[in-house]
Order: structure tokens, then C-alpha cells, then sequence
């Protein structure tokens, strides 16, 4: 086997093993949460409102119909075989098995989110890599300053003041919802519907993340355009743009890419409560539904697929390097 | 305008929300848990921000709420710097396989969402300062240990620290006595950060109605303000306006506070992590973060 190949395996077999220990920690972190919490387990697979009024003979066969009685390590086989099969259990509330819930959710929060990773990656970037190329202005501190504010301001309170002006004194956009009810599924006045629905929770979460990718850009770009091979560049007689563009940019993209993925939690975590306030029926709304519900086996469920989702763009952001810098695929030679 | 001046301009900042917090009981107008104007009221000579769904006084809210927010920032910072200053120092000092298992174990960290996982928790654990201090503090301290470790790699080749190992000094007495002062402002930033990173989360956490249900908080008032749907009346402005602005201000006075110290921290300082390491993936975004705001 030719040696760079050998190298990439060895970094993917290393990085598969990494990805499916971090996996395994947070199936664990779901299954001891309920079992070290104050009180029974029993307590968070009852509809609150029936919790004082079950007998003891119905607490058995609760126990025994989750397998409560057997074994911790039994217990924990089954619940990972079961995972594996796609059994999350039943919501305490609805009765329903909790993976159609989050399957019907999941789509919606994938649109919100990769649609502002996107956005904001675009205009976030390229505002920080503008800023980068045209370096010390006066106005750079204050710049800086804007972004750190922008960066500072909680999401939701951000969703709300939206609501306030698009929906509240324009009356441009909806306020509620994702789906309208009125029209017929797969016509064209329901497309433009849930568009105009996704607008201002993208729009949030955009401004949100925008900032802080700026900056990231920004002192990305400025440090490589301080390296040499700039200055060789330059001196070839290349234009202020191509250096800039060609040589520049290219290599600052690795920084901002990974920062991408490794913030990808975060975005999730802003979605969770940008979601709640436009009431757009993502995970993250769901979340909120059933914490408000105390429907603990939905609530466990959907942090565990946001959690999956997360170091699934983590593990792919990390296979994707090689392809963006060279340089990546002879680590671990030394 | 300079890092400088954005610094002084985050302090005094502090030093306000700090005196409101303490001085609530004087300068609050009214007893916020207690109903003192009619439910809904409109801003008035006697209530300056009008009142609440249950008749509360808004501006005594807001004044009250800055102790919850502050205190969960300041200790929280503390328990997470602690923790990430241990790790940090022990990992990068001692490298080998315990840097390996304590670095690995603020990768699994790093890749959990924060503020989900946080909800879980929150939801089982009950809903009192302790625990959201217990829960916020045990998950951010990954971030600051990560970049406290890649200062210690390159601190302790420096010839003073070689010099005091050539001597005889022990491990605990070179990493307490010639390592740690080294390292000292990057520390500050990073009590900075996280100070600032809490403070939004346990404002997200109330918001979602998970936050301590006998302290008034920034992030409560929000939470019920929503549930009310103030922000579809004239009442935004007075109702859901301030709290966010309180939020924000606290949060960019620590960013700012954060940018100055990084801006001083002594040139020979500044991680010298090797590119390698940087380009490996889950290395990279921390020293990227760390250099942004420099």
C-alpha cells in the first residue's frame, strides 16, 4: 500500500474510534441521567399528573415492563441494543414512539440550521476577510466593537425584537408557526408560506453566528497575509488581488471551517431557543415543548439525535481537511 | 478608539451592574416579588418601566435579576477556570498518555451540545442556583483548559523553566512556581470568557423556564414576557427591551474586558502552537477563537 494512502487510513480509523467513544459518552450520559436523579426512575416514565395517584402494584409492573428491576448492566445492554434498533422509548404524554416525533421535526431544524451556517458563513466570512485585506483603518476597533456587540446579544431577545418590527409594526411576515394550515400540501402558495416562515428565525440565528465568524475570518486572513510566501507572491508581481484572493483566502478557509464545525453545538444550542421563540416546529421547540410537559423520554430523545447531529458534523468536518489543505494529509508522520 | 479604551469601557460597565447588585435592596423602588401596580400597567411617574403579568415592578425586576446574573457568571468562572487551569497545566507540563486521556476527554466535552445537554440536566437535577452553577461550570471548563495547555507546551521549553528543572525543582514547584505566573493574563481572559459565556447560557436556561424559579433573572423576565406575547403590544418596550439590553451589556463588558487583557498579554506569551496541530481539526479552533479577539 502506497505510504500516503496507509496515513490517510490510520487518520480515519483513528478519528472513527475518537467519533464512536463520544457517541458512546453521550448514550451513557443519557441512560445514568434518569437512574442518578433525585427520586425513581419511575417518576420520569409517568404522566406528571398521575405520579401521587399510582398503587404500588402498578409501580411493579411499570418496573417490569421497562425492566427496571433487573440488572444496571443489563439494563444498560438493552437500552443499547435497543438504540441500535431505533427504540427511544414512548412519550410520557402522546403515547407515541418517540423517534416518529423527533423524525418529524428533524427535517425542519436541519433547513434552520444548515441554512444559517451557510448564510452566515457567506456573509460573516466575507465581511472578516474584507475587513482582513483592507487592514488598519481607523474605524477597526469600532468594527471589532460592533461585532462583539452583536456577538453578545442572547438569541431569543434578538427572535423577539425581530418579531417586533417584521411582524409586530411592518406586518411583513408571519409570527407563528412554520406551516400554514389554510393551503393544499405541495402547492406553490405553501411553498412561499413556510419560505416567508423561515425568514426571521434564519435571520436570527444569521445575525447571531455572523459576528463571531467575522472575527475568525478576519485574524485568519491577517495572519497569513504576514506569512512569506505572501510576500513572494507580491514580489512575483502578482496583483494586490490575486495574492489576496489566490494565495491569501485559500488557506484561511481551513481556520474558519473548522470553526464551523466545532461551533456547529452552538448553533444548535441557539436554535433550541430562537426555535421556541417563533414556535417553528424544529427539535429545538420540541425540546421546549417537553420540558414545559416534564416528558422526559422525548426530552432524552431529542438531545440525543442534536447530540449525534453535532459530532456527526464534527467527525465530517474532519474528513473533509485533507481535501481542503494538503498540508493535513501527512500529519502524523512524526 | 483602542483595546484599551474598550477595556475601561467594560469595567466601569462592571462596576455598575455591580453596584446595582448590591445596593438592589436601596435602589430597587419596589419589592419585585411582591405585586405593587396593576398587572400589565403601562410606564408611569411611580413605575418607570411599568409592571409585569402579576402586577411586579419591571425596573425592580431588572435591578434584583442583576445579582442572579452575576453571581452565576462570577462563580461559575471561577469553578471552570480552576478546573481548566488544573487540567490545562497538568496536561501540557506532563504531555504523554495523561495529556492524552485529559485531552481526549475535552474532546467529548467539546463535541456535546451545550445548552441541549444543559436542558436534560436542568430538567432531572431540579431547578436551583446550586445546580445550574454545578452544571454550567462542569461543562465550560473544556474550552479554557485546551488553550491554557497549548500556553503551557510551549511556556515550559523556555529556559527558566529548563533552568529550574536542571536544579532540582520538582514538578508541582515548577508548574506552580515558574509555569503558572507565565500564564497568568491568558488566564484572565479565559475567567473573562467564561464568565461571559455563563451568563448567556443561564439566560437561555431561564428563558426555556429552567432557571432557579425563586430568583429573579434577566432571562425569567423574557421567558415570561414571551409566554405573554408582550412583544406584539406597546408593552416591548418596557417589558422586553431592557432585560435584553441588561444581557447584553454584562456580556459584550466581559467580551470587551476579555479583548484588553488578551491585547496586553506579554508578545512572548502569545501560543506558539505548531501548525500541525492546528491543522488537526479538533485543535484548531480554540487557538483560532484565542487569536481572533487578540
Amino acid at each position: 500500500m502506497p505510504r500516503a494512502s496507509r496515513i490517510a487510513w490510520r487518520r480515519f480509523a483513528g478519528r472513527a474510534a475518537q467519533y464512536t467513544l463520544i457517541v458512546l459518552v453521550a448514550l451513557s450520559l443519557n441512560f445514568a441521567i434518569p437512574r442518578l436523579a433525585p427520586g425513581s426512575p419511575i417518576d420520569y416514565l409517568v404522566p406528571s399528573e398521575q405520579i401521587s395517584t399510582i398503587t404500588p402494584e402498578q409501580r411493579e409492573q411499570i418496573l417490569a415492563q421497562f425492566g427496571l428491576e433487573k440488572p444496571l448492566a443489563e439494563q444498560y445492554w438493552s437500552y443499547l441494543t435497543g438504540i441500535l434498533q431505533g427504540d427511544l422509548g414512548y412519550s410520557t404524554q402522546q403515547g407515541r414512539p418517540v423517534v416518529d416525533m423527533l423524525l418529524e421535526r428533524l427535517p425542519w431544524t436541519l433547513v434552520l440550521v444548515g441554512g444559517a451556517i451557510s448564510l452566515a458563513l457567506i456573509i460573516g466570512g466575507g465581511a472578516g476577510f474584507l475587513s482582513a485585506a483592507r487592514r488598519g483603518g481607523r474605524t477597526e476597533v469600532g468594527g471589532l466593537a460592533l461585532f462583539m456587540f452583536l456577538d453578545s446579544m442572547p438569541p431569543f431577545w434578538i427572535g423577539m425584537l425581530l418579531l417586533v418590527v417584521f411582524s409586530g409594526y411592518l406586518k411583513l411576515l408571519p409570527v407563528f408557526g412554520a406551516l400554514p394550515l389554510t393551503d393544499e400540501a405541495g402547492s406553490f402558495a405553501l411553498t412561499f408560506e413556510v419560505a416567508q416562515r423561515l425568514v426571521l428565525p434564519l435571520l436570527t440565528l444569521v445575525l447571531v453566528r455572523a459576528g463571531w465568524l467575522f472575527l475568525i475570518a478576519r485574524s485568519s486572513l491577517a495572519s497569513e497575509l504576514s506569512e512569506d510566501y505572501i510576500v513572494t507572491a507580491e514580489a512575483k508581481g502578482l496583483s494586490h488581488r490575486q495574492v489576496v484572493l489566490g494565495h491569501g483566502v485559500r488557506n484561511a478557509l481551513l481556520p474558519l471551517i473548522t470553526a464551523v464545525a466545532v461551533e456547529a453545538g452552538t448553533v444548535v444550542g441557539g436554535a433550541t431557543v430562537v426555535e421556541t421563540v417563533f414556535s417553528y416546529p424544529g427539535l429545538g421547540r420540541l425540546i421546549y415543548e417537553s420540558v414545559l410537559s416534564r416528558d422526559y423520554p422525548v426530552l432524552q430523545g431529542a438531545f440525543l439525535m442534536l447530540a449525534v447531529g453535532v459530532i456527526a458534523a464534527n467527525l465530517l468536518a474532519d474528513l473533509l481537511y485533507p481535501l481542503i489543505d494538503p498540508r493535513v494529509r501527512t500529519e502524523g508522520t512524526r | 478608539m483602542s483595546g484599551t479604551m474598550l477595556g475601561r469601557i467594560g469595567a466601569v460597565t462592571l462596576v455598575l451592574f455591580i453596584f446595582a447588585a448590591i445596593f438592589a435592596p436601596v435602589l430597587a423602588p419596589y419589592d419585585p416579588t411582591q405585586r405593587s401596580a396593576e398587572p400589565f400597567a403601562a410606564p408611569s411617574f411611580a413605575h418607570p418601566l411599568g409592571a409585569n403579568d402579576v402586577g411586579q415592578d419591571i425596573l425592580s425586576e431588572l435591578i434584583y435579576a442583576s445579582r442572579l446574573s452575576l453571581t452565576v457568571g462570577i462563580v461559575t468562572a471561577c469553578l471552570a477556570t480552576v478546573l481548566g487551569v488544573t487540567v490545562g497545566l497538568v496536561s501540557g507540563y506532563l504531555r504523554g498518555p495523561v495529556d492524552g486521556v485529559l485531552m481526549r476527554g475535552v474532546d467529548v466535552i467539546l463535541s456535546l451540545p451545550f445548552l441541549p445537554l444543559m436542558i436534560v440536566l436542568a430538567a432531572f437535577l431540579g431547578q436551583n442556583t446550586t445546580n445550574l452553577i454545578l452544571v454550567i461550570g462542569l461543562l465550560i471548563w473544556a474550552r479554557p483548559a485546551r488553550l491554557i495547555r497549548s500556553q503551557v507546551l510551549s511556556v515550559r521549553e523556555s529556559g527558566h523553566v529548563q533552568a529550574a528543572r536542571a536544579m532540582g525543582a520538582t514538578h508541582g514547584y515548577t508548574m506552580l512556581r515558574h509555569i503558572l505566573p507565565r500564564i497568568t493574563p491568558l488566564v484572565a481572559a479565559q475567567f473573562v470568557r467564561t464568565a461571559n459565556v455563563s451568563i448567556m447560557l443561564e439566560a437561555s436556561l431561564a428563558f426555556l423556564g429552567l432557571g432557579d424559579p425563586f430568583q429573579k433573572s434577566w432571562g425569567a423576565i423574557l421567558f415570561y414576557a414571551n409566554a405573554r406575547s408582550a412583544f406584539l403590544a406597546d408593552a416591548w418596550l418596557w417589558w422586553v427591551l431592557p432585560p435584553g439590553l441588561c444581557i447584553a451589556a454584562v456580556v459584550v463588558s466581559f467580551a470587551f474586558l476579555g479583548y484588553a487583557l488578551e491585547e496586553r498579554v506579554d508578545p512572548r506569551l502569545r501560543s506558539t502552537v505548531p501548525t500541525s496541530e492546528s491543522l488537526t481539526g479538533l485543535e484548531a479552533p480554540a487557538p483560532a477563537r484565542e487569536e481572533a479577539l487578540k
